[in-house]
């Protein structure tokens, strides 16, 4: 086979594709456009997720009141909607998986935080459920700390106030206003006093512990980066619109008279399948330079991967587009060629990954999607990208798509030099 | 230079070319003349390497296209019937392409390139896309591209097809070079003025066969220099045929009940003794046309049919 002749016609070729940029770019932006809307609509709509909190309060006291309506207030107050229940209401709701987190305040919580007796509050959560429950944890923990520490420093104020609220027909004769006004003294001179021998405040630290990694499988398990899960899918969608529309290039050839030109000159039809191979892995390498630059740039991807993921992607761009021109070489007509390659490229889009990423979809659809030749190059093209490459298996899964792709390109070959060219 | 050897191409119950034989030598155009459909392009199909032939043996430059197929091709330049160009490249990237593909590169690829957009008239639109020139200028690139890397055998294959008359001109002209050069030129027509002016040799094909193959002179030796007379009208064809050439040198070469072709030395003058003679066969005469002999009456004279039909 002929090198130069194979470069030159690569040349030629990426020559005629830089004459029409126009093409060029939606070949580029298309798939970027789509990926950016899926990513958009997988990512929600930007707002802060919303939980259901059922509330069953037995004590229904001031202090329970206090608690109950914290989640009601401030920020929370945009995360949860909170529903007070019976228990055994909110029992089934929540083990029915309908609600984010149930919270039991029992009978004698009050009398508890005035040091009668012991009361035990319960929170349950969905454990379908992720951040929100974790944010009610939080919160219900702050406010019971902070119950603590008010029933040490001016619980007998508070429960004053929480009599003179109620209405307790036990309190004092003397009129509300004054009791009012007496207890704010009392609690303000309280705190005064804390305030001159008040240590700092506590030093809260936070402590950021990764997700348990989810595994390959998808099953709807959160994604913890979207843009990141979608990057390898948008550079395969990229590679797959270019291969496809790269191939229906044998039918130019044909109509333009130069495949006859080139089946009479010396070099093989080999040599001249693969300049054009050559020119379609070209751009597929300048897709992947580009998603990878990307990847680095908005979610720190390891640069010291990004040679191999670009030589991956170049690969599998140059396997797809041998399998595309072998359907196009066996179409009756360049019409007939376009609707085939369409009619194969749309499922092969959806279920290898390079639309959803496999991660997304549900289990039994991601392992048909592994089986795909862009599904199981896009997993490699994942790990490589993770830092995780696995060598051993992006060795098997060049070969699975590799040798098929090397009998397509003889396939291919033979049928560009006998019935398609005469036809 | 080219030696075709009984060749024969089928496609299933089709016999496109059947039995052809010719050689061509260097320097010298070779015509082959027929009708669309006479197997002309299959037959250059055939020595290009582009079809594979049913049966028979081509040589060109010593090299059998089948066996040595690459070796052949190397010396073969084609410019096929059709439009051969990347419209959206320019012509000088259309030459480079074409010269690299013949194993041509660097200085003297660029060198060439040059020679023949000066040859072909286009050195001033050498950078312009092909789709912006003109059909004739498309032509001329065409025909560019398959002298670029120097061809010993040149296979043109009806290159003035849609042409205008300058830009015709001016690729007869080339392919007058190419053989002057030492070039080994087959030319198909159906144009029989451009095979008169043009060829060396000619072989006249129709249907897949060569029906007769020489010089221009041997060719016109075979009408015997005798004028073709179509006559058009009513004609009972037996008894009119038998009174024509009841007249001596005069032979009918077809008829019908509406045309008879008679083939007759010094026809002009001879023209009232043929109509009494068809009018005394109960037939009428409405329109005559008189042809010298030339191809066209050869053809016609072999196939009994005009070369345009």
């Amino acid at each position: 086979m002929s090198v130069h002749f194979v470069i030159a016609t690569a040349r030629k070729d990426l020559r005629r594709r830089l004459a029409d940029p126009a093409a060029l770019l939606i070949w580029l932006a298309l798939p970027l456009a789509i990926g950016s809307l899926l990513m958009l609509i997988n990512s929600g709509d930007g707002g802060a997720p919303r939980g259901r909190l059922l509330v069953v309060d037995e004590d229904r006291s001031f202090v329970s009141g206090l608690i109950a309506g914290v989640p009601t207030r401030g920020e929370l107050a945009e995360l949860f909607d909170v529903v007070h229940v019976e228990r055994d209401e909110g029992r089934r709701l929540i083990d029915a998986g309908e609600a984010t987190a149930l919270l039991v305040l029992p009978a004698g919580l009050q009398g508890a935080f005035a040091g009668k007796g012991n009361a035990e509050i319960r929170l349950g959560t969905n454990p379908a459920h992720r951040i929100l429950p974790s944010i009610i944890e939080e919160t219900l923990e702050i406010v019971v700390d902070s119950a603590v520490y008010t029933e040490r420093l001016i619980a007998d104020a508070a429960l004053r106030f929480a009599d003179l609220r109620l209405g307790d027909p036990t309190a004092s004769s003397t009129g509300p206003d004054e009791r009012l006004a007496e207890l704010i003294q009392r609690v303000d001179l309280r705190l005064r006093e804390l305030g001159k021998k008040v240590l700092a405040p506590p030093v809260l630290s936070v402590e950021l512990t990764p997700a348990p990694d989810a595994g390959p499988s998808g099953g709807g398990s959160a994604v913890p980066d979207v843009g990141k899960a979608f990057l390898p899918s948008m550079i395969f969608l990229s590679v797959l619109f270019i291969a496809q529309g790269m191939s229906g290039d044998t039918w130019n050839e044909k109509r333009l008279g130069t495949l006859h030109r080139a089946a009479t000159s010396p070099p093989s039809m080999a040599a001249f399948l693969a300049g054009k191979l050559l020119a379609g892995t070209s751009i597929a390498t300048l897709v992947a330079i580009v998603g990878v630059a990307a990847g680095i740039v908005l979610f720190d991807l390891s640069p010291a991967q990004a040679p191999l993921a670009v030589l991956w992607v170049a690969f599998s761009g140059c396997v797809m587009l041998i399998y595309f021109v072998l359907l196009q070489c066996f179409a009756s007509s360049q019409r007939a060629g376009d609707m085939l390659s369409n009619i194969v490229l749309f499922p092969v889009l959806m279920l290898g990954g390079s639309f959803f990423p496999l991660e997304m979809m549900p289990d039994w659809m991601a392992e048909i999607g592994r089986w795909t030749p862009n599904g199981a190059a896009l997993v490699r093209l994942g790990e490589i990208l993770d830092a995780q490459p696995d060598f051993p298996a992006m060795g098997v899964a060049a070969l699975a798509i590799g040798i098929p792709a090397a009998i397509a390109f003889a396939l291919a070959t033979r049928r560009l030099s006998g019935r398609f060219l005469v036809s | 230079m080219i030696e075709v050897e009984e060749i024969r191409k089928r496609y299933g119950d089709l016999i496109a070319v059947d039995g052809v034989s010719f050689v061509a030598g260097e320097g010298t155009v070779f015509g082959l003349l027929g009708p669309n459909g006479a197997g002309k392009s299959t037959t250059i199909g055939c020595i290009s390497g582009l079809l594979a032939p049913s049966s028979g043996r081509i040589r060109v430059c010593g090299h059998d296209v089948i066996r040595e197929a690459r070796t052949a091709r190397a010396c073969i330049g084609v410019v096929p019937q059709e439009l051969a160009l990347y419209e959206d490249l320019n012509a000088t990237a259309n030459l480079s392409y074409w010269g690299a593909a013949y194993g041509m590169r660097g200085r003297e690829l660029e060198r060439r390139v040059g020679e023949v957009l000066e040859l072909t008239g286009l050195a001033d639109r050498a950078r312009e896309a092909v789709k912006k020139l003109s059909g004739g200028m498309k032509r001329r690139l065409n025909f560019g591209c398959g002298i670029v890397h120097r061809p010993r055998v040149l296979l043109l294959d009806e290159p003035t097809v849609g042409v205008d008359p300058q830009s015709r001109v001016r690729l007869l002209d080339m392919v007058r070079e190419q053989a002057s050069a030492g070039t080994c030129v087959l030319y198909t027509t159906h144009y029989m003025e451009e095979a008169q002016e043009l060829c060396d040799r000619l072989a006249i094909m129709d249907h897949g066969r060569i029906l007769a193959a020489g010089t221009l002179e041997e060719l016109r030796g075979l009408l015997g220099e005798r004028d073709l007379l179509r006559l058009s009208g009513e004609f009972e064809p037996e008894r009119t045929r038998n009174g024509v050439e009841a007249l001596g040198d005069a032979e009918v070469v077809s008829i019908d009940s509406g045309t008879m072709l008679i083939a007759a030395g010094a026809a002009s003058r001879r023209l009232p003794a043929i109509f009494e003679a068809v009018a005394d066969t109960g037939g009428r005469v409405d329109e005559t046309t008189l042809n010298r002999p030339n191809l066209e009456s050869l053809f016609i004279k072999l196939t009994g049919r005009e070369l345009r039909e």
